[in-house]
């Protein structure tokens, strides 16, 4: 079982603050952090993609070392995290640096110290400390709020220059690193502080639209961007382009701004880039940037990356993006094309295509949160926490019509009848509710606490699955269920079941991490002790040969068993997603399609 | 003699089984049962050498707990055959509560008329004595 391709999530944004991402001008990769993942992701092929998950905190920011050996990353705990940036990402040392979390780190230009800065309830708000041995090289006092960024001269003689929400600008002379002065012309949080490459000047940039520019080694104000033509809102990052004499900016007024800085300090407008496909709301907001080499990457508040070209600033921009939170469900499309669609809780619904990577998102009516998500060819069904069903149509990536139903309680599972026009059978907790197109058309009291539901794609029959572990099989005349059988096995809730794709077998699974696979006509075990995860089960998939079942678990394993052969040959992905897999399709008969806790969808090739 | 725990004895067949698969290597596997009207406990089967680990996974009942012994045949990482003589206590969690308490309480009595036994497993279910299993602990 190799990996075959990942789709990474997105950077973890949040309203009103910036994000800072960095990268390896000798690799071209870019580093993102999403929850407790940080994402090294290749510029020039989105999907190669490599996740470190061992910071035990949600991890904030990381950086790449001077020489491109190590990454150092920190998180909401006041961890700082090194490891090996290749392969294995082996860890080096992890230090306690600040009480609070870490907003911003930076390695000195020889690879020896780092600063660190944050909130650090009071007292160290700001760090700066030896690589190897973690002792402090300066004290750092003169903020008395969080310290948003921090910057370190990248040539000789040393300085650090420190911004933070009290409006203020430090500058500290070292090492040992001393407070020299302070600075106080912004008027608003000072969000992002970077000094040029060749270190002559930094440039800070703040919520109060203003980036002012002042001298590398003195600190003295030299000039500042521009007021004509300048942003309109909040400026959350800044880059310097690789030559030192361009700047890139992003704000919250959706744009981003290239300025030339001139060697009096002042910078005038280049040229303004806006992102295309903008829906035009608070999503478009860009929140973080980075210019390297040939390529200027920003970020939106909605989790849009856009690579732009330096060079042809004209071009339109790659863009892609992805899941920002848990992905709960997944479903694998086959028709003229095959590809993957994905919901998380968070209401996004996402298109994907294996070797392609992002092909786009779906735009709903209203982002309402999804808990139960199923697809078919044409028509999408959602249902979240506000008791109503959404049916979405869709032809061609575009959302054509989307209908809201109420069905009175909140839905538990729901399963589609594809080939019965229009039936969609919707659990909740004490029975099911029928529905034809847009009209509820009965609800079924069933008299015990239901958890999952599936009905064969022709809507002759039903089996729903309860809180006791026992399966109830159902025949579904008109619109009332007649029970048929009950079948007992299971010694928790049941999670899932479903049905084979040649509709001889049917698989279900429950809460004490067994799954079983009935044989449909007869109602007997066909395999059994399939007992080899060691947490809930949350999601099963059968293979489109309905020869293979794959269970995916909140034990973060996907497990494939082959039907005809016994339990215990089978194939085991430890690790798929850290925090759990919630949703697994199979793409192919060789090919199995994940989905987890970490928002990224692996695919994982069954041959070796 | 009589189990001071439970009361269970320990008929002599048991004893003349194990030896016979630790010595004369005449079995592959015995399985014990505890016969509580008899209040002993009796060699219910013995597999032949030439059986495998299927064969003696299918004559554990699902429903009821067995004492059962095992012997084991690897390749170790320097490339020399060996073997080692697994004891398994199986208790699967679908067994009546009686028969799980009778067992766990005889169990260490009888472990010790078993002289030669080099690793002990509890199985609770068929995933916790698979052969992945058996090969982690042999080693």
């Amino acid at each position: 079982m190799t990996l075959a391709e990942t789709y990474a999530c997105i950077p973890s944004t949040e309203r009103g603050r910036g994000i800072l991402i960095s990268g390896d001008s000798k690799s071209d990769t870019i580093l993102y952090t999403n929850a407790r993942s940080v994402v090294i992701l290749d510029l020039n092929n989105p999907l190669k993609v490599s996740i470190y998950g061992e910071h035990a905190y949600p991890a904030t920011v990381a950086r790449y070392s001077p020489n491109g050996e190590w990454i150092a990353s920190g998180d909401v705990s006041g961890t700082v995290r090194i490891w090996g940036a290749r392969d294995d990402h082996v860890l080096k040392k992890e230090f306690k640096v600040l009480a609070g979390r870490i907003d911003d780190l930076q390695w000195s230009d020889d690879g020896m110290r780092i600063v660190a800065s944050g909130d650090g309830k009071g007292k160290s708000l700001v760090r700066a400390f030896m690589w190897d041995s973690g002792s402090n090289v300066g004290e750092f006092d003169g903020h008395s709020r969080r310290v948003l960024s921090c910057a370190i001269k990248p040539t000789r003689p040393f300085r650090i220059v420190t911004c933070g929400e009290d409006f203020l600008v430090n500058f500290y002379e070292g090492p040992p690193f001393k407070f020299k002065l302070s600075s106080r012309e912004h008027s608003n949080f000072v969000n992002c502080v970077r000094y040029s490459p060749d270190g002559s000047k930094f440039i800070t940039v703040s919520s109060d639209k203003k980036g002012i520019i002042y001298d590398g080694k003195t600190c003295e104000k030299l000039g500042q961007l521009s007021s004509e033509d300048g942003h309109k809102g909040s400026i959350y990052a800044v880059s310097w382009s690789p030559d030192g004499k361009e700047v890139l900016t992003v704000s919250a007024d959706k744009s981003a701004k290239i300025w030339e800085i001139s060697d009096s300090g002042n910078g005038t407008l280049k040229i303004t880039l806006t992102c295309p496909g903008s829906s035009g709301g608070v999503d478009d907001m860009l929140v973080g940037c980075l210019w390297q080499n040939d390529h200027i990457v920003t970020v939106s508040l909605g989790g849009t990356i856009s690579i732009f070209s330096a060079s042809d600033l004209e071009k339109s921009p790659f863009q892609f993006s992805g899941h920002m939170k848990n992905i709960s469900s997944l479903s694998v499309l086959r028709g003229n094309s095959d590809y993957i669609l994905s919901g998380s809780y968070d209401g996004l619904i996402c298109k994907w295509m294996m070797g392609r990577g992002f092909c786009g998102k779906l735009q709903r009516k209203q982002n309402s949160q999804i808990k139960c998500f199923a697809a078919h060819e044409v028509e999408i069904i959602t249902s979240g926490f506000d008791n109503t069903i959404s049916r979405i149509s869709y032809q061609d990536g575009q959302v054509t019509n989307e209908e809201s139903v109420g069905v009175g309680n909140q839905p538990n599972d729901l399963s589609l009848a594809p080939l019965s026009p229009g039936l969609l059978l919707v659990t909740f907790e004490s029975g099911v509710v029928f529905l034809r197109g847009e009209k509820v058309v009965s609800t079924i009291n069933l008299g015990f606490t239901v958890t999952a539901l599936a009905v064969t794609p022709d809507g002759t029959e039903a089996i729903v699955g309860g809180q006791d572990g026992k399966l109830r099989l159902y025949s579904v005349n008109g619109d009332s269920l007649n029970e048929e059988a009950v079948l007992e096995k299971h010694r928790g809730a049941i999670s899932v079941i479903r049905y084979s794709p040649d509709l001889s077998m049917f698989a279900s699974a429950d809460l004490n991490r067994e799954a079983v696979v009935w044989d449909r006509a007869s109602r007997e075990m066909k395999l059994k002790n399939m007992l080899y995860h060691s947490a809930r089960i949350n999601c099963l998939a059968w293979s489109p040969n309905s020869t293979m079942v794959a269970t995916g678990s909140l034990d973060t394993c996907v497990i494939v068993y082959e039907v005809d052969k016994p339990a215990s040959t089978r194939m085991t992905i430890k690790g798929a997603h850290l925090g759990g897999v919630y949703g697994l399709g199979f793409a192919d008969d060789t090919h199995v399609v994940s989905s987890g806790e970490d928002a990224c969808i692996r695919v994982w090739s069954l041959t070796t | 003699m009589a189990n001071a725990a439970s009361g269970m004895a320990v008929h002599d067949d048991c004893k003349l089984r194990f030896l016979e698969l630790k010595t004369k290597r005449t079995h592959r596997f015995v399985v014990y049962k505890i016969e509580e009207k008899q209040k002993q406990v009796v060699v219910e089967k013995v597999g032949e050498p030439i059986q495998t680990y299927d064969d003696f996974a299918a004559t554990l009942p699902a429903d009821e707990c067995r004492y059962a012994v095992y012997d084991f045949d690897f390749v170790t990482a320097e490339n020399c055959q060996k073997s080692k003589i697994f004891f398994i206590a199986w208790c699967p969690d679908t067994a009546k509560v009686r028969s799980k308490m009778i067992y766990a309480s005889s169990k260490d009595r009888f472990k010790r008329e078993l002289d030669g036994i080099q690793v002990e497993l509890q199985a609770t279910d068929p995933t916790e004595m698979d052969l992945d299993v058996f090969r982690s602990r042999a080693n």
